[in-house]
Parts: C-alpha cells; structure tokens; sequence
C-alpha cells in the first residue's frame, strides 16, 4: 500500500477542502455532543427540584 | 372498547421512553461505525492512483459526492418527518425534523464549498449559476430559512407547524436537484455513481472508496441525528418540568 499525500500543483485545492470538512464534522460532533450534555444536565436538575418540592410539601 | 390498534410502523420509535432506549446504544453504535468507514475510506482515498484527466483533484470526489447525496438524503428525511409531525402530530417526528435541519445545512454547506474547491482548477472558476450549482444553493435556503422560522417565533407549536410546512414545500426541490444536470445543460457532470448508466459509471478502483465515504457519513448522520433527538427531548422535558414548577 502505498500513500500519496503529494497533490502538487492541486495541493491549494485538495487539502482546505479536506481541511473544511474535518472542521465541519468537529462542529457537527461537538455541538450534537454539548447540546444534548446541556439538556439532560437541565432535565436532570428540575427533576431533582421537582422532587425535592414534593417532598417538602409531603412534609 | 378495544386495545389501540399498534400496526402504524412508526409506533415503535414514536413512543419517547422507547425512543430514548433504543437511541442510547444505537447512537453510539452509528458513531463507531462511522468512525472505522472513514478510516477505511480515508485510506482507500489517498491510496488510489490520480486520475489520468483530473490528477490528485480526483481526491476530493470522496468527502465532495457523500456531502452532496447527504444534503439532498437529509432534506428528504426533513420533509418525512415534518409530514408526520404535520399529520399525526407526533412531538418525537417535530424533533426529528428539527435535528435534521442544522446537520443537512452543514452537509449543504460542504457539497458547495468543497464543489466550488474542486470546480476551480476542474472547470477554471468557483462558481457558475448552472442549474445544479443553484438548484443546491436553494436547498441549503431552504434548510437557512427552516432554521430561521423555528427560531423567529416565540409560540414553538406555530414555529413547528409554520416550518413543517416551508420543509414541505422545499421537498420539490430535491428532484431538480437530482435531475438538473439531465435536464438541463450544465458544467456539472453526470451521475457516475453506482446507478449510473454502465458507460458512464466509475471505476471500482475509484467506485470502493467512494461508497465507504458515503457509508461513512450516512452513519455519521444516523448517530448525530440520533443524539439531538435526544437533546430535544431533554429540552422538552425540561421545559415541561419548569412550566409544572411555576404553575405549582
């Protein structure tokens, strides 16, 4: 096997284009991945309050 | 009365607890899936030979084409989902339509820039107004403006409906995007995939690399898409839960 990393004359073309897509897909990976961190972080935290006024008003 | 007849196939996956199970191992699964084709067809890409017509350019068919069939496959299933959240009022197809839209703009985005990359020393400019290059531009407009309308009104169900049926009528532009270059003269090339004619398809040494990449990225996008349906939820239940909060 062998690689060919060398595109010469096309290199100023080949490699952003090869640049820009890894940088969308880290944008991609990475906004999916905080987003639904953020959210179930937030669901978490009111069912914890949720839980917590049911029992104080239990009390 | 009777049980609930159970037979319409989305059931299964309408159901958000159902959902939320099934996408907790699926999710993962797409990822790593997606991760191994990539490296695979990264491989395949800088391992094959240079094109006798177009040199090393030939590389950047393998991330440019799977972008392009991408932003076409996740506008189609943005236009499914806002039919069925449109129909049967299903909240989980709401936020399946929602996810799709900011994935199917990036994979937009992508088709034209590495296009327009590749067209440059290819066709000796970045940019044409051929059918196929604008009908593509409209369809990342198309997935703009959906993003636009559901975050421009305040009321979400009049957002959703009123988006569901912009997604909808963008659903005409996929055909013109598939078949611009048959009927209409352009700079673009013919298809030269798999299901093309047998004179015009590619060879399989440029063929393999090309249906991994394509493999790769429909995976990337099932497991994404998975994993902001499942924010959505959260936000959903969240907000649920700090409206039941403030009525207490």
């Amino acid at each position: 096997m062998h690689f060919d990393f060398d595109a010469g004359k096309y290199a100023v073309y080949v490699w952003p284009a090869f640049a820009l897509s890894a940088a969308v897909f880290v944008w991609m990976i990475a906004d999916s991945l905080a987003s639904a961190r953020r959210w179930r972080a937030e669901a978490e935290r009111r069912q914890a309050d949720a839980k917590g006024q049911s029992q104080d008003l239990s009390k | 009365m009777g049980a609930r007849n159970n037979k319409n196939p989305f059931d299964f996956l309408a159901n958000p607890e159902r959902f939320m199970a099934f996408s907790r191992w699926a999710a993962p699964m797409f990822g790593a899936i997606a991760g191994v084709l990539a490296i695979i067809g990264l491989i395949l890409t800088f391992t094959v030979p240079e094109d006798y017509q177009q040199g090393d350019t030939v590389r950047m068919m393998f991330i440019h084409v799977p972008a392009a069939i991408l932003a076409s496959f996740v506008y189609l299933c943005l236009g499914i989902a806002s039919f069925l959240a449109l129909v049967f009022r299903h909240a989980l197809a709401d936020a399946a339509a929602q996810a799709c839209a900011p994935l199917g703009a990036a994979f937009t985005v992508l088709a034209l820039a590495t296009g327009s990359l590749w067209g440059k020393p290819m066709w000796g400019t970045w940019w044409v107004w051929d059918a196929r290059l604008t009908s593509v531009l409209v369809l990342l407009l198309f997935y703009l403006g959906y993003l636009a309308l559901r975050g421009a009104l305040d009321d979400e169900q009049k957002a959703a409906r009123a988006a569901a049926i912009l997604a909808l009528v963008g659903v005409i532009n996929l055909p013109i995007v598939k078949f611009s270059v048959e009927w209409w003269n352009s700079l673009h090339q013919g298809s030269s995939t798999l299901f093309a004619k047998s004179e015009d398809r590619l060879p399989a040494v440029y063929a393999w690399p090309m249906l991994v990449m394509c493999l790769a990225y429909l995976s990337a996008f099932g497991s994404l898409w998975l994993v902001r349906i499942r924010a959505l939820v959260w936000r959903r239940k969240a907000r649920a839960l700090a409206l039941k909060a403030a009525e207490a």
